[in-house]
C-alpha cells in the first residue's frame, strides 16, 4: 500500500486520537489540506494563525488530550508564535504542525520560507524537521509522547512540502528514536516522602500551595483527599485555581500579586509549606526575600528544573505528582490544630474588607450574577488583565478544568480563540469567555469563526475604553500619568458583532439582569458588551517588587 | 568573567541542531562558553561535546538539570581536574628567521613541540598538551611574535 507523507501523517494523527485540528491553510500544505478531506479528523478553518494556536491550547486544557494546530510556511508559522510560547509558559500540552518549502529549497530564502525552528527553539520543548516521508509517522509518535510525557509542552514538527507529497510503501517506513538517557526514569524515593510526611505531620501551621502541575497530573482528586485527611489549610497559584474546589472550606484563595489576602497572609505566618505542582514564578512569590519567612518548605514536581529555581527548597521530590499523592496519603496523621484553624478562620473574615466582591466591586458582583445564571457545567476563559483578575476572583470553579487562563505569559487576545477551542473540546458544557475591550480586538476575527460553525460561546467584554490594569498601575505607581492607554469608545461593539453574525447587546455593570438573562437563555454564540467605569480597578495588589505581605487596597494606600 | 573553570561533557545525538541547542541553553543562562569541542565518539550515532566555561556557584546543578531536559542529550558529566585527563592541540604560526631560530628551536626541544610546515621564513607549530602545558608555550612563543594561532579548546576524558 502506498501512501503520501500526507496522508501517513494525518493516519497517524488518527491514531493519536486527534479528532480536531484548528488551522490555517496555504501554498506548503495544500497536500495536507487535500488529505483532510477522506479523513475523519475535523479541521477548524480559523481566522488568524494566532488563533489556531490559542484554540489548540485551550482545547487542551480543557480536555486534557493533547491540542493540535496547522499552519502553512513563513507568515503563518511566524503567526503561531505567540501562540506557541502561551502554551509553552503554561506547560500545555500541544503540537504545532508547520508547512515548509520543500527540502531542495531550504536555506535559499524561498518564498514563504523561514526557520520556524530557529525561532521556536526557546519556547518549545522540542522540535522536528521531517526531511523523508519514511520518517513521518515515527515522528509524529515521538512528538505526541514528547508533548504528553513529564511537564507536558508544546512540540514543533515542521513538514517541508515536497515529503508530504512524497508516496511511501508502508515497509519502508523507518523508526528513528534516539539513544536511549542515561538515566531513565525517574527515581522513586520513598526515604524522601517520607521526610515530607514526617515535616507535615509536625508542622503546627502547614500551608498547601497547589500549582498548575496538580491538574496538569490529573491529581485533583487525590489532593482533595490530603487536604480533607490532614485538614490542611491550602492556597493556590493563579494556574492551580479549582483543582480542589474553591468552596471547599480549607482554600484560601490564590496567593501573590493579585491574590487574596488570606492567602498571602496565612502563606506568610506558615511554619511548612507542601508546594505542589508549582514553579514559584514571581507573580506567586512576589519579593523571594520576604516569601514565607518562617516555613520549611517541601516541592514536589516533575520537573527537575522546577525546584529551588527561584525558592530554596528545604525537601524536594521530583515524580509523578498523582503517584507522589497516593504514596503520601497513608503516611499524613490526622492532626488537630485548632488554634491554627482558627486563625484562618478570622483571616477569612477579614476577607470581607471595604472593598466588595473580593475587591473586584461591581464587575465582581457581574460575574458572580453570570456563574448563577449559567448551569453549572460551565468553563470561564479569561483574557488577560483586570477581565482575568476580575474572573479569577470571583468564579467559583466548581468542575475539574474549569476555569482557563494565560497565566504565564499573559497574552491578550487569548480568551476569544481558547473558548472556541475549550467550546469545541467540551461541547457538552457551556463556555462564557471574559475579555477587556484590548484583548478583544486582538482576536476580534475570531468572531468570523464563530459565525461560520455556529459555536455557541458566551463572550463577555468588559469595556472601560482603555487597557485598564495599565491604566491602575499608571494611577497608583505613576502618579496618575496616563499614557498611550486610551482606547476610546468610538466603536459601536454590539454593531459590529451583529455584523459578524453574532446576537449581541450592550449593558452597563450596574443593571446587568436582563442582559445575562438573555445571554443564558440564547442557544447560539451571544456577545455581551458590559460598560464599566475606567476608575474600576483591582485590590488589593501588590506594587512591583515588594512582598506578599505589602498589598495596598486603593490609591491612598 | 570572575568565577571557576567548568569542564563539561555532554553526549547527545549526532543530528544537526543538537550543538544549537546545548549552546542556547548557556546563552539564556548567561553564561559565556570559553571553548567548545564537538566530534563523533565510536558510535557514529552519538557525538561528544566537551565545552568549558567559567562561572560563579550553581553553574553545574543548573545546567546540568537544563541540560537533561534536551531531548538529544544523552548524559551530562562534568569532568574535574583531578579526575580527567584535559588535552587541547595549538597551531602557531611564527616567523623563524634567523635571530628567533634559536629561541624557537629551544622552545621545540624544551615543550616537544613539532614543526608541521616550513616555507620562506614562515613555520608552523604544533603544540598537544594539557592546559598548563599549552599556555606555557604560548607565553614563551609570545615575545617573539605570534602571527597567528588556531587552538581547538580542551577535549578531556
Amino acid at each position: 500500500m502506498e501512501k503520501t507523507g500526507a496522508e501517513i501523517l494525518l493516519q497517524t494523527l488518527e491514531e493519536e486520537g486527534v479528532e480536531i485540528i484548528f488551522g490555517y491553510p496555504g501554498a506548503n500544505t495544500l497536500p495536507v489540506n487535500d488529505g483532510l478531506l477522506t479523513n475523519p479528523i475535523r479541521h477548524y478553518l480559523m481566522r488568524h494563525e494566532q488563533a489556531a494556536a490559542h484554540a489548540a491550547d485551550g482545547y487542551a486544557r480543557v480536555t486534557g488530550k493533547v491540542g493540535v494546530c496547522l499552519s502553512t510556511s513563513g507568515p503563518g508559522a511566524t503567526n503561531l508564535v505567540t501562540g506557541i510560547a502561551t502554551a509553552f509558559m503554561d506547560s500545555t500540552p500541544l503540537i504545532a504542525l508547520t508547512g515548509q518549502v520543500p527540502t531542495s529549497f531550504l536555506g535559499s530564502d524561498a518564498f514563504q520560507e523561514t526557520d520556524v525552528i530557529g525561532i521556536t527553539m526557546p519556547i518549545t520543548k522540542h522540535s522536528f524537521l521531517v526531511r523523508n516521508e519514511k520518517d513521518m509517522r515515527s515522528t509524529i509518535k515521538q512528538a505526541f509522547e514528547l508533548a504528553k510525557s513529564g511537564r507536558p509542552g508544546p512540540v514543533l514538527v515542521d513538514l517541508p512540502k515536497d515529503v508530504l507529497a512524497a508516496k511511501c510503501r508502508d515497509r519502508e517506513e523507518r523508526d528513528i528514536r534516539p539513544p536511549m538517557k542515561q538515566n531513565n526514569g525517574i527515581k522513586k524515593d520513598h526515604e524522601q516522602l517520607e521526610k515530607i510526611a514526617m515535616a507535615l505531620n509536625r508542622a503546627e501551621r502547614p500551608v498547601i500551595i497547589i500549582g498548575g502541575g496538580v491538574k496538569l497530573g490529573n491529581a485533583c482528586i487525590e489532593m482533595t483527599e490530603l487536604v480533607e485527611k490532614g485538614q490542611i489549610p491550602f492556597v493556590s497559584t493563579m494556574m492551580g485555581i479549582g483543582s480542589v474546589h474553591t468552596s471547599n472550606g480549607y482554600n484560601l484563595g490564590f496567593i501573590g500579586t493579585h491574590g487574596f489576602e488570606a492567602a498571602n497572609r496565612i502563606t506568610h505566618q506558615s511554619d511548612f509549606i507542601l508546594a505542589a505542582g508549582t514553579r514559584f514564578s514571581d507573580r506567586s512569590t512576589s519579593d523571594v526575600d520576604e516569601f514565607a519567612p518562617l516555613a520549611t518548605i517541601a516541592q514536589i514536581d516533575i520537573d527537575p528544573t522546577s525546584i529551588g529555581k527561584n525558592i530554596k527548597t528545604d525537601i524536594p521530590l521530583i515524580g509523578e505528582i498523582r503517584e507522589i499523592l497516593t504514596n503520601l496519603l497513608p503516611l499524613v496523621k490526622k492532626k488537630s490544630r485548632t488554634g491554627w484553624l482558627n486563625r484562618i478562620h478570622t483571616e477569612k473574615q477579614n476577607l470581607e474588607r471595604e472593598i466588595p466582591f473580593n475587591g473586584c466591586g461591581q464587575p465582581g458582583r457581574f460575574i458572580g450574577m453570570v456563574q448563577e445564571a449559567m448551569p453549572e457545567a460551565t468553563t470561564a476563559v479569561t483574557d488577560v488583565g483586570l477581565n482575568q483578575i476580575w474572573t479569577v476572583r470571583s468564579w467559583k470553579t466548581r468542575i475539574p478544568r474549569g476555569l482557563v487562563t494565560s497565566g504565564g505569559l499573559g497574552t491578550m487576545g487569548f480568551s476569544l480563540p481558547a473558548a472556541i477551542g475549550a467550546k469545541t473540546g467540551t461541547p457538552d458544557r457551556e463556555v462564557v469567555a471574559f475579555a477587556g475591550d484590548g484583548g478583544f480586538y486582538m482576536n476580534i476575527q475570531e468572531l468570523a469563526t464563530i459565525n461560520y460553525y455556529k459555536i455557541p460561546v458566551k463572550i463577555v467584554v468588559f469595556n472601560n475604553g482603555h487597557l485598564g490594569m495599565l491604566r491602575q498601575m499608571q494611577d497608583l505607581f505613576y502618579g496618575s500619568r496616563f499614557s498611550n492607554i486610551e482606547l476610546g469608545n468610538g466603536v459601536d461593539m454590539v454593531a459590529v458583532a451583529r455584523g459578524f453574525g453574532i446576537s449581541a447587546d450592550r449593558i452597563s455593570v450596574e443593571k446587568p439582569e436582563a442582559g445575562i438573562e438573555q445571554m443564558s437563555k440564547t442557544d447560539g454564540p451571544y456577545l455581551l458588551e458590559v460598560m464599566v467605569d475606567p476608575e474600576d480597578y483591582v485590590f488589593p495588589i501588590i506594587p512591583p517588587g515588594r512582598s506578599n505581605m505589602e498589598m495596598i487596597y486603593g490609591k491612598s494606600d | 568573567m570572575n568565577g571557576e573553570k567548568h569542564i563539561i561533557s555532554i553526549l547527545v545525538s549526532n543530528k544537526p541542531g543538537v550543538l544549537s541547542r546545548v549552546s542556547g541553553v548557556f546563552g539564556r543562562l548567561g553564561y559565556n562558553i570559553k571553548s567548545l569541542c564537538v566530534a563523533e565518539t565510536a558510535d557514529p550515532e552519538i557525538s561528544r561535546i566537551t565545552l568549558v566555561s567559567r562561572a560563579n556557584f550553581d553553574f553545574t546543578e543548573k545546567t546540568k538539570k537544563q541540560l537533561d531536559k534536551l531531548v538529544d542529550v544523552i548524559e551530562v558529566t562534568e569532568l574535574m581536574s583531578s579526575e580527567s585527563i584535559e588535552r587541547e592541540l595549538v597551531l602557531i604560526g611564527i616567523n623563524m628567521d634567523e635571530e628567533q631560530k634559536p629561541e624557537i628551536t629551544r622552545a621545540i626541544d624544551m615543550f616537544g613541540c613539532s614543526i608541521i610546515f616550513m616555507k620562506s621564513n614562515y613555520c608552523i607549530l604544533e603544540v598537544v598538551g594539557d592546559k598548563d602545558k599549552t599556555e606555557t608555550v604560548i607565553n614563551y612563543l609570545k615575545p617573539l611574535g605570534i602571527k597567528e594561532i588556531n587552538r581547538t579548546g580542551i577535549i578531556a576524558l
